[in-house]
């Protein structure tokens, strides 16, 4: 006999004696149990993730009004900063929608190789979506140095009596300073999904090589 | 959700539980674990049974459904912690014949099986299922070619373990 086939007879034996044959009265409360899956993980993130930069855009409409003042006079006057605040609702809203298209879109009744593909590209939508915010948080924070440093008149005061590489450097220092800010969030946000979706990413990278 | 679709569903479930233990034991290592697979596949299978129109045998639509809680959606709970691999194998094969030979042999062939990747092992479950490639290649979503040939390779790794 090959050995397969005996491999084949072993499993196919009646149930083992551990794998306990459960009765339908002790199966049907498992069928509302809380359910741990890697979608459901997915989902609370990325209404995390909305919930949080959405409160992050809020803030200067909640904050004190001398700031909302100090704001509005940085970006010229109350006008452009509505603009901005409707222009970033908007992109939510987009991303709320793609979002939901996305989890929409996964069905445990698909093929194995489509389920990763529909979950991976929910990732993509959350993916991208911190991408955005965390280029216009680095466009914001550029933004707001430089204001400060020319219009606001203690600051642009000090910078001036600095030398030209004076000026150079601490530019560049506080560049740098923001952009490792926000590299490091980056990094965070890699290493959640990393840790969450390794074995996935694993096993679609050992499908797709099968196509090869 | 109504009460007659709740107890149409267990019934079938009851029926064809084995082969929901069949991929845990596939994709578990300890009794906690195979529990919790178990319990998350029962979940999932109730999620999408609404949508279960009857143009596949259950038995088949589960074999999918499982698959892809044990391969892709399932999260190995804190319990399943890597030490305990080397339970594996006992508690895998108790049970088997006496013959000592045959013994030995699936011992080794298990423990191969165990050693596979996911997408290996989903392979090797539902040719020692007897499904046929056409099955394979529709329930994994690759070419019957490619699924063919990765079989074949699989099961090669397989006879090497006993005869090296």
């Amino acid at each position: 006999m090959d050995e397969l086939d005996l491999l084949k007879k072993d499993w196919q034996q009646k149930a083992r004696p551990e794998e306990k044959q459960l009765t339908s009265k002790e199966l049907h409360p498992m069928l509302f149990k809380k359910s741990s899956s890697i979608v459901k993980t997915l989902f609370y993130i990325s209404i995390a993730e909305l919930l949080l930069w959405v409160l992050i855009n809020t803030i200067p409409y909640f904050s004190s009004k001398e700031y909302r003042a100090e704001l509005a006079m940085m970006y010229g006057n109350e006008d452009v900063l509505l603009a901005i605040t409707i222009f970033s609702y908007s992109i939510i809203l987009v991303f709320v929608y793609l979002l939901f298209r996305a989890h929409q879109s996964i069905s445990v009744t698909d093929t194995v190789k489509n389920l990763m593909k529909s979950i991976l590209k929910t990732r993509k939508v959350i993916k991208y979506y911190v991408i955005y915010n965390l280029v216009m948080a680095f466009l914001a924070m550029c933004f707001g140095l430089y204001e400060s440093i020319y219009e606001n008149p203690k600051v642009s005061a000090q910078f001036a009596h600095f030398s030209d590489k004076q000026k150079f450097v601490s530019t560049l220092i506080m560049l740098v300073v923001t952009a490792l800010f926000v590299g490091v969030i980056w990094l965070f946000y890699r290493l959640i999904y990393g840790i969450l979706l390794k074995r996935l990413n694993k096993n679609y990278a050992e499908l797709k090589k099968l196509e090869v | 959700m109504d009460k007659a679709l709740e107890h149409q569903f267990v019934a079938l479930l009851e029926k064809h539980q084995n082969i929901v233990h069949k991929v845990c034991r596939l994709y578990t290592n300890n009794q906690d674990a195979h529990n919790d697979l178990f319990q998350e596949i029962t979940i999932q299978l109730w999620k999408a049974y609404p949508k279960f129109r009857g143009e596949a045998k259950f038995s088949t639509w589960m074999y999918r459904v499982g698959l892809n809680t044990a391969i892709t959606l399932y999260r190995k709970s804190k319990r399943t912690i890597k030490t305990q691999e080397f339970e594996t194998v006992s508690f895998k094969i108790k049970a088997e014949p006496y013959d000592d030979t045959q013994d030995q042999q699936l011992k080794l062939l298990y423990q191969a099986v165990y050693q596979l990747n996911d997408i290996e092992k989903a392979l090797v479950f539902l040719y020692l299922e007897e499904k046929n490639y056409s099955e394979i290649s529709e329930t994994l979503g690759i070419t019957e070619v490619n699924a063919r040939v990765k079989m074949n390779r699989v099961k090669k790794k397989l006879r090497t373990v006993l005869n090296p």
